[in-house]
């Protein structure tokens, strides 16, 4: 009797030891898990990749903010409101009170010094600006501040002001800085850069309190914020690179957070309690691109067929699930001017008599590259499968990033499915010049920022609808030309054929409330509460 | 004359390890060149413009011939400057200040429960050899060796931290405590100690005891095996034998007197299996997002950041070297044959 006490006893005590006791994030911070790797600095005109842009959305102002659920559209920031001259080239902008973090104030003289320093440091940000005629050269026209509330910006050449102040919303090419506090760190004629790796002289709700590399980033309140101050003390940004690592420590209430979970945990965690997921349209497409330099490429039908032997749907329910959704245009979803999508389908008998039609009735031997992470490997060998039905022998490359789209930069390459295309800016014309737009075809040319230009394609028809759609003021008129390009893209065939448009899928505790993934990777965390 | 021989001793070896490091940083220049990986790219991303990539090319000093970009670099070194990492902005000894006390925490510990498993596992197995004793350490010890220590660490992390909340998930602590403790050494431990937050010092350790057992236990594999046929030899011995006569008890046989005869070698095998942890559990790292060594030389690695990973790699080899100079030491210290 007593022994069986004692074992009742022992077996309670070890049920109580092996139930874990879930303890909560604290109420006031905030913790969200994601991949640092690609986070080589956090000076706004420098940093690239969604990661940072993530982070610095919370940390630096600009005159105005993407939407995050209405696209097209943008809201008021540190600009209150803002006017387009009557001939559509100046933008002038109205800045409201407002403190920087160090307690300056933020003056049109910081906003002018801001655009300049991205372009006279020319690096990975400014390409926003050089766009749409930008220089280093001609800044100083293009930038002026006539009194310390207003800032007027005129264009370097015909765009749509719109498109300018939708520019100017993106965190990085946008982001306002504390001018007098950066110079003070300057070094070497540095612009104060080597410094902003590391901290932070914004004016949004959070100050950069501590960055290292790989491991943390962590955010805590601006006391000076001109807003209403957000309810979280601190957000703690941890580097767990690992899925499945991110997905425990969620389950486990460690994380509120998590941003860098691969498909499976997403779809394993979908019904669980607690947890809630977020897919949100994001930035580019997956494609499968072909290379003009190949002279098989160059016959249309050839590319055509290609379009019949991509199974849209197989690949979009089997592989893509929060990662991407199916789409066949090369413009993102909710952008302005997009037509519904061609409706094309996986139809190998189509594919065969193209491809006959293009003198290869037997079809060819390609090599298709691709990364040999998730979900480029499944995609490359799914895609195997189905070009091979058509005839379409593909040997798959794999590799790492430098290797495959270093591949594409050389113009050396055959087949590639990838991802990319623009869309952080929420136009069309993004997409149009990261996927279509090719001025100069020349191997000396180097374009390489240019889809078009790896892919070996020119059209100048395409081109010059692509000029005239940015310069375009008139609504309805530029929706025709956008429906012009999607027409003549039908027609022509270029050589990227998207098959599915990325989307940000977020998994969190289903006690946060005010959390919005923004498509254009500026998620606003200020507005994030817990409710418990 | 003695003076005059060990002064050219100390001189032939210090000459070999200025020419092995060399052989090293060239070796590792050169694969570095060699691997399809682009700092300029991972400096300015994918979008940017052509004459964006060629300012920063011109920049990092790409556009001189390798040579010349080596001997700038070795001469950078002579001086001192082991550059700016690419990855963190950051002088390099800086960025290796911070991530190496993680790792040294780390292996530590492992290395403390790895010898004490390992030398127990092997010290009986070579008593109890061919008995059940034995068989079962050869499964256990052959287990550390050979599962992947990747999936070892998820399945752990399942059980202990998930399933039932024994230790702390990834990380050096609970994410709420970060930022609480200066940084003053960067181990995490002593600074908690020394801020006496001692809420702080238990979460660490509660963060650290379950990658450091997985990686004690996979060191161990090695460790057990040594022991055991270090022990196996002196225990076939006829001095082993004249103990037992004597009428010493088993017990004193082998820890009096086999034991102390391969503790020698066991330092030697300690020490490489401690070189190997510091240079760097980069999986381990991974899965418990720990920001160590590994971590900090595998990322940079991938993005072709050389100042980093040429100083890491410099590290390694003054480690291996130092510990291979230690354990030369002890040698003498504790066998009198070699004095």
């Amino acid at each position: 009797m007593k022994i069986q006490a004692q074992l009742r006893l022992t077996a309670a005590a070890l049920a109580v030891a092996a139930t874990p006791a879930f303890a909560d994030t604290p109420d006031d911070q905030l913790i969200v898990g994601f991949s640092m790797t690609n986070i080589l600095t956090l000076d706004p005109a420098a940093i690239t990749g969604k990661e940072t842009v993530q982070v610095l959305a919370n940390v630096y102002d600009g005159l105005v903010q993407l939407d995050p659920v209405k696209r097209s559209e943008v809201q008021p920031d540190l600009a209150e409101s803002w006017d387009v001259a009557a001939d559509g080239m100046s933008i002038t902008f109205h800045l409201r009170e407002a403190e920087f973090a160090s307690g300056n104030p933020v003056r049109a003289e910081d906003v002018v010094w801001s655009f300049k320093r991205l372009l006279t440091l020319n690096l990975a940000q400014a390409s926003f600006l050089k766009t749409y005629g930008f220089t280093a050269d001609g800044m100083d026209t293009a930038f002026t501040a006539p009194d310390d509330r207003t800032v007027v910006v005129t264009l370097p050449q015909k765009v749509n002001p719109q498109l300018i102040i939708s520019t100017l919303g993106i965190v990085g090419p946008g982001s306002i800085l504390d001018r007098e506090e950066v110079m003070k760190h300057e070094q070497n004629g540095d612009k104060g850069a080597a410094w902003l790796s590391q901290n932070s002289a914004g004016s949004a709700p959070y100050v950069l309190q501590q960055w290292q590399s790989n491991n943390l980033v962590l955010l805590a309140r601006n006391d000076n914020f001109w807003g209403e101050a957000p309810e979280m003390r601190r957000i703690i940004w941890r580097h767990i690179p690992e899925s499945q690592s991110q997905r425990l420590q969620l389950e486990r209430h460690d994380l509120d957070i998590a941003f860098q979970l691969a498909a499976a945990d997403l779809g394993a965690m979908q019904n669980e309690d607690g947890i809630a997921i977020q897919t949100t349209p994001s930035a580019g497409f997956y494609y499968l691109a072909m290379s003009m330099k190949d002279e098989r490429f160059q016959n249309t039908k050839v590319r055509e067929a290609m379009r019949y032997l991509i199974d849209y749907k197989g690949l979009n329910d089997a592989i893509l699930p929060f990662y991407g959704k199916e789409h066949q245009r090369p413009i993102s979803g909710g952008f302005f001017g997009l037509l519904d999508d061609p409706g094309y389908t996986f139809d190998p008998e189509k594919a065969k008599a193209l491809l006959a039609e293009g003198g290869f009735p037997d079809g060819m031997d390609i090599t298709l590259r691709a990364l040999s992470d998730d979900p480029f490997l499944n995609l490359a060998t799914a895609l195997q499968g189905s070009l091979a039905k058509g005839g379409i022998r593909a040997q798959v490359v794999t590799g790492s990033g430098d290797q495959i789209y270093g591949a594409m930069r050389e113009r050396n390459f055959e087949m590639i499915v990838g991802r990319g295309g623009g869309g952080q800016l929420p136009d069309p014309d993004s997409n149009m010049r990261a996927l279509i737009y090719n001025p100069d075809n020349s191997d000396e040319a180097r374009l390489t920022n240019f889809q078009g230009w790896r892919t070996s394609f020119m059209d100048d028809q395409l081109n010059s609808l692509i000029d005239a759609g940015a310069s375009e003021v008139d609504t309805e008129a530029r929706r025709q030309i956008y429906a012009d390009i999607q027409n003549r893209i039908d027609e022509v065939v270029p050589p990227l054929l998207p098959f599915s448009e990325v989307v940000t899928s977020a998994a969190f505790r289903d006690d946060l409330e005010g959390f919005v993934v923004n498509p254009s990777w500026s998620t606003d965390l200020s507005t994030v509460k817990k409710s418990r | 004359m003695l003076i005059r021989s060990r002064t050219s001793s100390f001189a032939r070896q210090v000459g070999t390890i200025a020419v092995t490091l060399l052989g090293l940083l060239i070796l590792t220049f050169v694969i570095g060149r060699m691997m399809p990986a682009d700092p300029v790219r991972a400096i300015v991303g994918e979008e940017a413009t052509q004459d964006t990539y060629m300012q920063v090319y011109n920049q990092l000093g790409l556009d001189k011939p390798l040579p010349v970009q080596f001997v700038m670099y070795l001469g950078d070194v002579l001086t001192g400057d082991f550059g700016t990492s690419i990855r963190t902005g950051q002088p390099v000894i800086n960025d290796i200040l911070t991530v190496m006390p993680a790792t040294l925490e780390l292996a530590t510990l492992a290395i403390l429960i790895g010898s004490v498993l390992g030398i127990t596992m092997g010290v009986i197995a070579a008593v109890k050899k061919d008995r059940w004793p034995d068989h079962l350490i050869r499964v256990i010890s052959l287990m550390g060796h050979s599962m992947p220590i990747f999936w070892t660490g998820m399945i752990a992390l399942l059980i202990f931290y998930a399933a039932l909340g024994w230790v702390g998930g990834g990380g050096r602590m609970d994410d709420y405590f970060i930022g609480l403790v200066p940084s003053v050494t960067n181990f995490i431990l002593i600074d908690a100690a020394l801020a006496g937050e001692w809420e702080v010092f238990w979460s660490a350790l509660n963060h650290m005891i379950l990658p450091a057992s997985l990686l004690g236990y996979s060191s161990s594999a090695y460790i057990t095996r040594m022991t055991r046929s270090f022990m196996l030899d002196q225990i076939n011995q006829e001095y082993i034998t004249t103990a037992r006569v004597k009428g010493l008890s088993v017990r004193q046989t082998i820890w009096r007197h086999a034991f102390l005869n391969i503790r020698v070698q066991l330092v030697t095998i300690v020490a490489l299996a401690y070189g190997a942890l510091l240079e760097g559990a980069v999986l381990i790292e991974t899965v418990f997002s720990w920001p160590g060594f590994g971590q900090y030389l595998t990322s940079n690695l991938m993005i072709g950041d050389m100042n980093a990973v040429m100083t890491c790699v410099l590290l390694v080899g003054v480690i291996f070297i130092a510990l291979n100079l230690l354990s030369d030491v002890l040698y003498r210290v504790f066998d009198p044959r070699t004095r």
